[in-house]
């Protein structure tokens, strides 16, 4: 048996102690930083598997054994184990591409998606991307009415508006979205990027009357535009981008609300801004109607009041809610915002004045400059740009056409009790095998090891795992973890109680059989865990495949303190 | 527990081979009976939570005289009252719709292009022609759609593309949402549910998943038969190997069509990941027998199996659990995976012992080579 003495020395080891302090450090940082716990988990379960590739000593390679279920156990406590819709209830709507795309074109299409969920006041919505051909939008509550709208966002097209000085000078339906094309950059004329599109003939006419005379007026490129609608902002928030230090000259307040004025301007429909300094003294707002929209930042302090004065509030980030300005000291008359997320305007383009003359023009191009500090970053951002206006003329349509999945309703009482029960039935399943083990090999010396390495391979399973999301088959491919990550103790187990032999040399076979099979098992997932793109199942490979690296990382070291202690 | 069984290879253990061919034959009957999934063949999913429980058949017979063409109805208990599962047929109006609404998309966009070549053009006699050609020919398809959505429309009466494309989304937005609100309406009219939730897969969906199923298998196959072919380096025991780890997938396959598990995304995980676990005590057995030297050859693979046995069990053991866990709940993924993998561990028991084992003695006893001269390929980047 292993003495007290030999831990106290093994304890009493310079590599050791820092092993341990790093997992104290790791752990007081996920428990001061609980945003970055995931991460951090992550980070420090790696880097201390990296170290412990190098270190050839058993009572270390126990210590960093020992360290890394601590940090999972802590990781369980602190960051908690996320469970999937089947478990907390919930919808789920996998959204699925007609074809595999790249990761530029995923970003763009997740970051679309979650646009119009926030323009439709959906902001509890999650949207993840699922693989390269599937993204995942899913809710926390099953109310009938959230997912019509959500299913109502997904399969509709956004509104495009493109308004000039008030007024609306090109509306989506009247473009040709076959028209819309990126232009080859040899026809650029010195812009960095640039789109073009064709109207139709209402089209043509009504931007020729609205845009007469309006030479280097911005055209407010909006998506979604919300109506019947205020705004209510901070100081900060208006003055965030005014008074950048990326900016030579910092606008002043007065011109900064006149600027962001002038962008929410509609004739019929004006979005009325106010600052919430001025109104918080004295509130005295009341609604137009009993669906006029408030949109505020989440944080505000005027929600409840703006709900007691009958407006339906929209709560959008600080980010959402910070204007971007753009201005020029030659012609103030193109001074504008160009970003403004909370009320859905995406660009703001500044009309040449040849299109303004009053004459109907089917065609259009918009371009622009592009940003980076080298050239494949230019060329990168320019592509972005082109992509991000394909999109919004075509009313925020996705740049690939996708179709709605199988949808998943989980009510939450059920989903509950789903996971006590598969709790209750992963402790049973530990138990079993446990008596089994107990049943076959009939030495503490050895049951005891074995069930603790199963328990501390299902602590750090539950957390790698919980640290994403555990779904149904995710839970059932810990449980069959359990069963595999035993059989490889078995194995080392069977070749040590064999009496001949050197004792290092059997652990030496053991291990050849426990590594081929472990990458027998794992080449034959990787197929379906990397490239089939069938995430409902994703996880119990995962779950399969992580049950046999621990059963072979884990025996390892362990198995080499055990075979010197026990057998010999 | 020491396991008292004798060694089936004492004596002329070439017969034991009959046991595993007999089964796989067997398997092979009962593999065309198996059931797709509503993953596989696309359909309608309904689970309904209710407090007392429904006569399957009756609300079989009432859907059918409703006109929905019923898969299956399953009444079962579960922690909160009952739980009733109707799986439906995918509607053939509804996928004639999904195939328009796809074809309608991807010429729109071409279509419109004609349309403005028109305007920018100034009517020029050969672009009015091109989208005259165009429009008629997805005119056709949006007035079958305006037909199966039941709409007084005519796709020759709507001016410009970009109004026809407003009017086809509409349309089939119109079937799919009919036909989602008509089944729960009829539903909620037969079962007094408290929740129900609704799990549809398209034909274009389930085409998909079938095609990455396919690939799944294809690719798993490769690399799993070169990864073992690196590893043993000899021909006889790699193909006893995968000979193994492919009858062992036949048998649970052959399970799957007796017992009527059906073939979903969860039971074909299951399938893929019995590859792993077959392999788990192959490999344990050839290396057992071919790499080493004490005994003879007959009594390694006895005490190997012994320690196969043991590995077995272990697995059955955690999915005996879930499959308890799955009787309890009612959950089809658990219910799924556990069935086919219990199946598949029993058949991998006959599968390694009877007939792998059986090919490796065979070939050892026949002039193959035996020994650890050649170290284990993986071993060597492991070691300590």
């Amino acid at each position: 048996m292993i003495s007290v003495n030999e831990i106290i020395a093994g304890a009493k080891k310079r590599e050791v102690v820092a092993i341990f302090l790093f997992a104290l450090i790791a752990c007081a940082a996920m428990f001061l930083d609980k945003a970055h716990g995931v991460p951090i988990y992550v980070a420090s379960i790696v880097a201390i598997a990296i170290v412990a590739a190098f270190i050839k000593s058993d009572s270390i390679r126990v210590a960093v054994l020992i360290a890394i279920v601590l940090l999972s156990a802590f990781s369980i406590a602190s960051n908690g184990v996320k469970f999937g819709i089947d478990f907390s209830g919930g919808v789920r709507i996998p959204v699925l591409l007609e074809k595999p795309v790249d990761s530029v074109t995923m970003e763009t299409m997740v970051n679309t998606i979650k646009t119009r969920a926030a323009s439709f006041g959906l902001s509890e919505v999650k949207v993840r991307p699922v693989g390269d051909s599937e993204i995942y939008v899913e809710m926390p509550q099953s109310s009938p009415q959230l997912i019509s709208d959500v299913e109502n966002l997904l399969s509709r097209q956004g509104v495009y508006r493109g308004i000039v000085d008030g007024k609306v000078a090109v509306k989506g339906e009247e473009i040709y979205s076959g028209t819309i094309m990126q232009i080859p950059s040899q026809y650029l004329q010195g812009a960095d990027w640039g789109v073009s599109f064709t109207v139709t003939q209402a089209g043509a006419q009504r931007f020729a009357d609205v845009a007469k005379g309006k030479g280097n007026y911005p055209l407010f490129m909006f998506l979604d535009r919300p109506s019947d609608s205020i705004i209510i902002m901070t100081e900060k928030q208006l003055m965030a981008d005014a008074t950048s230090k990326t900016r030579v000259v910092p606008i002043a307040k007065a011109r900064a609300l006149q600027i962001a004025t002038s962008a929410l301007a509609l004739d019929g429909d004006n979005i009325s801004l106010y600052l919430e300094e001025d109104i918080s003294q004295n509130f005295s707002l009341t609604p137009a109607d009993n669906k006029t929209r408030a949109i505020v930042s989440a944080n505000s302090s005027l929600i409840a009041k703006l709900r007691s004065a009958g407006f339906i509030v929209v709560e959008k980030t600080d980010a959402d809610m910070t204007p971007k300005y753009i201005v020029s000291p030659e012609n103030p008359a193109s001074d504008a915002v160009t970003v403004w997320a909370s009320v859905g305007l995406m660009s703001a383009p500044r009309l040449v004045p040849s299109v303004t003359e009053g004459i109907p023009n089917f065609s259009y191009t918009i371009n622009g400059p592009a940003e980076g500090a080298t050239a494949a970053l230019r060329a990168a951002d320019a592509l972005k740009k082109e992509r991000e206006l394909d999109s919004l003329l075509k009313g925020g349509a996705l740049p690939v056409q996708i179709s709605l999945g199988s949808k998943t309703i989980i009510p939450a009482p059920l989903g509950e009790e789903f996971l006590r029960l598969s709790l209750i039935g992963l402790v049973f399943a530990l138990l079993a095998i446990s008596l089994m083990v107990s049943l076959r090999y009939r030495h503490l010396q050895i049951i005891v090891p074995m069930i603790s390495i199963s328990l501390a391979e299902l602590i750090i399973l539950l957390a790698i795992l919980g640290s994403f999301t555990i779904d149904l088959a995710g839970m059932a491919g810990i449980l069959a973890a359990i069963g595999v990550g035993v059989d490889a103790q078995i194995v080392v187990t069977d070749e040590l109680l064999k009496k001949e032999g050197e004792m290092q040399k059997r652990l030496e076979k053991a291990f050849a059989i426990i590594t081929t099979s472990v990458t027998v098992a794992v080449v034959a997932m990787i197929p379906l865990m990397f490239f089939s793109g069938l995430v409902e199942i994703i996880g119990f490979a995962t779950a399969t495949v992580l049950g046999s690296l621990l059963g072979l990382f884990i025996s390892r070291p362990a198995y080499g303190v055990i075979a010197e202690h026990l057998f010999e | 527990m020491s396991l008292t069984m004798p060694n089936p290879y004492s004596g002329n253990y070439k017969l034991l081979v009959l046991a595993p061919l007999f089964l796989v034959l067997v398997s092979l009957f009962f593999i065309p009976q198996i059931k797709l999934g509503v993953d596989f063949k696309g359909g309608t999913l309904v689970t309904m939570q209710t407090n007392q429980s429904v006569d399957a058949d009756a609300l079989k017979a009432a859907l059918t005289q409703k006109g929905y063409t019923v898969s299956s109805v399953k009444s079962l208990s579960n922690p909160k009252g009952y739980e009733v599962e109707v799986e439906i047929e995918r509607d053939d109006s509804l996928t004639r719709a999904e195939t328009l609404k796809s074809s309608f998309f991807s010429s729109i966009d071409e279509v419109s292009r004609l349309e403005s070549d028109v305007l920018v053009t100034n009517a020029s006699a050969d672009s009015v022609a091109k989208y005259a050609a165009a429009r008629q020919a997805i005119d056709k398809i949006s007035d079958e759609l305006f037909t199966i959505a039941a709409s007084q429309q005519k796709a020759s009466a709507i001016n410009g593309s970009n109004d026809l494309k407003t009017e086809v989304s509409a349309a089939y937005k119109q079937i799919t949402d009919g036909y989602s609100s008509s089944l729960s309406s009829t539903l909620s009219a037969l079962v007094n549910y408290d929740s129900a939730s609704f799990n549809e897969v398209s034909a274009s969906l389930s085409a998909k998943f079938i095609d990455q199923a396919f690939m799944v298998v294809v690719y798993s196959t490769i690399l799993v038969s070169v990864v073992v072919f690196i590893i043993f380096r000899t021909f006889v025991p790699s193909l006893a190997v995968l000979l193994g780890a492919g009858c062992d997938v036949l048998i649970a396959l052959g399970a799957m069509g007796l017992f009527g598990i059906p073939l979903t995304l969860a039971s074909f995980a299951a399938l893929i990941m019995l590859v792993g676990f077959s392999l788990d005590t192959d490999v344990l057995l050839t290396m057992r027998v071919i790499k080493r030297k004490e005994g003879s050859a007959r009594d390694r693979a006895y005490d190997a199996m012994k320690t196969g046995m043991t590995m077995s069990m272990a697995l059955m053991l955690a999915f005996v659990c879930l499959f308890i866990l799955a009787s309890v709940t009612h959950i089809n993924t658990y219910y799924e995976i556990s069935t086919v993998a219990l199946a598949g561990l029993l058949g991998d028991l006959i599968a390694t012992w009877l007939l792998n084992g059986v090919i490796v003695l065979w070939y050892l006893e026949h002039g193959g080579q035996t020994g650890d001269s050649q170290k284990p390929f993986l071993s060597s980047i492991f070691s300590s």
